[in-house]
């Protein structure tokens, strides 16, 4: 497969950044987007240029650090998942495809493909500790959770923090992202201590680097952790709780 | 911007029931009109109080929602950079995106709208108003082609900016149940389209001569 990539090249922080054309000749339907770029840079090495910067750790969609745009969309054309796990089938011989970082002002572009995200750490940072016994390992059955319950806070927990719902986004809002950290941390009772503190901190740090939500549900398209659009409705839901409740729990 | 939006969509379905009360003919409106502006909540307030503190409310949640709205877009603008998304399909990002410009045709609309029916000030209200005669004034205005045809772009517009604001509620209140929130996007869909219908029933009726 003959490919036309259009990819955001960009030296460092500060400078500009523009798109350069480059031309995949052997690309094979089978490839992921990241292999794909793999071969692109076997190319750009082999012609002593500089290759492509990009982000890449497990591709199997665990960590959460591969995402980039792909024809304005995260990640790529597959809902709900990585850039990792998109495959070069998805596309035409021919095609033109065009590749930039993950878009949003929290999130600025280090080099070429990378970003910093940062921002999304400073959220989970604000959320701080959650206090739990760390003496002996407590027996299984000292902590009731149900069964629905365990799976509806693993769910959540699924989020991998690869910022692809901030890109989604039309206002850059990470309301999907934060609304998952704090659904799966009030869901167990272990963490009920600090559950109002946890959801004022983190929204509060959340709409000081995004944006906020006008329920466009484009993140839930493309998180590959599946979370569901119901966690923005969580920030709301969560931060209200506490303004009601008046005090930390 | 939920807390205000419902207020107005609250408003936007009693003034529509109030409204179809048009069809009963010219005593029964007329007499409704009456009794909102002199007897409603009396004489728990003195006559003629109610319609003064309802205006008030009225302007109060509106002025409130445009300003969040401004102070939002400009929030998201901020926050998302000079590189937009792009590639956007479908109508419920048609609607998400289209908010701010739904929302300033509705804001002309009532500007319109209150000085044609509520004041009666011309050229935006017909030759033929009189105060207090809500059935001939509606039916007069309408009986204008122009006004007819804005009024129904203006229903089409609120029932985008409707539909989309009752589902942005029902997220932004924090409805985080299956059951919840299913219930919220129908009742958003719902009264989208009752609005829709049932607005466009009365210049229907007025341009095909059932109402006259």
């Amino acid at each position: 497969m003959r490919l036309t990539l259009e990819v955001w090249r960009q030296p460092d922080a500060t400078s500009a950044g523009a798109f350069e054309t480059y031309v995949v000749s052997d690309a094979t339907a089978e490839m992921t987007l990241l292999e794909l770029l793999d071969r692109l840079n076997d190319q750009l090495v082999e012609e002593g240029r500089e290759p492509v910067a990009f982000e890449s750790d497990c591709r199997e969609g665990i960590c959460g650090c591969c995402g980039v745009n792909v024809d304005g969309r995260p990640h790529g054309p597959q809902a709900n998942t990585p850039s990792c796990e998109q495959h070069v089938r998805s596309f035409a011989d021919g095609d033109h495809v065009v590749l930039e970082p993950l878009r949003s002002a929290a999130f600025p572009v280090l080099k070429d493909l990378v970003v910093d995200r940062s921002a999304l750490d400073r959220v989970i940072q604000a959320g701080g500790h959650v206090a739990v016994d760390a003496g002996t390992a407590p027996d299984a059955d000292s902590t009731r959770i149900d069964h629905a319950t365990a799976e509806m806070a693993l769910d959540f927990a699924a989020c991998i923090g690869c910022g692809a719902c901030v890109a989604a986004c039309p206002n850059g809002s990470a309301s999907l992202f934060t609304g998952a950290k704090l659904t799966h941390l009030a869901s167990l009772p272990q963490t009920r201590a600090e559950r109002g503190r946890r959801a004022v901190a983190m929204v509060d740090q959340m709409e000081h680097d995004f944006g906020p939500c006008s329920t466009y549900g484009e993140c839930a398209v493309v998180c590959p952790a599946g979370i569901p659009l119901s966690a923005i409705a969580a920030v709301g839901k969560e931060r209200m709780r506490a303004f009601l409740r008046g005090r930390a729990t | 911007m939920a807390v205000t939006g419902t207020v107005l969509v609250v408003f936007a379905v009693v003034h529509l029931v109030g409204n179809l009360k048009i069809f009963l003919g010219p005593e029964q409106l007329d007499g409704y009109a009456h009794w909102l502006h002199e007897d409603l909540l009396a004489p728990l307030v003195p006559h003629g109080w109610f319609i003064w503190i309802f205006r008030a409310v009225m302007l109060a949640a509106l002025l409130a929602h445009v300003a969040a709205g401004v102070v939002l877009r400009r929030r998201a603008r901020v926050a998302r950079g000079p590189h937009r998304r792009q590639g956007l399909r479908g109508l419920r990002s048609f609607q998400a995106r289209s908010m701010l410009v739904t929302g300033t045709v509705l804001l002309l609309f009532v500007v319109f709208h209150v000085l044609d029916i509520t004041t009666g000030t011309r050229p935006a209200a017909t030759d033929a108003f009189v105060p207090g005669e809500a059935y001939a004034n509606i039916v007069s205005s309408f009986q204008r082609p122009a006004v007819a045809a804005f009024y129904v772009l203006a229903i089409g517009v609120l029932t985008l900016h409707l539909a989309h604001g009752l589902w942005s509620v029902v997220n932004d209140l924090g409805a985080t149940g299956r059951r919840l929130r299913a219930t919220g996007a129908a009742v958003a869909g719902v009264v989208g389209l009752l609005v829709l219908v049932g607005n466009l029933l009365i210049p229907v009726a007025v341009l095909t001569g059932v109402v006259a």
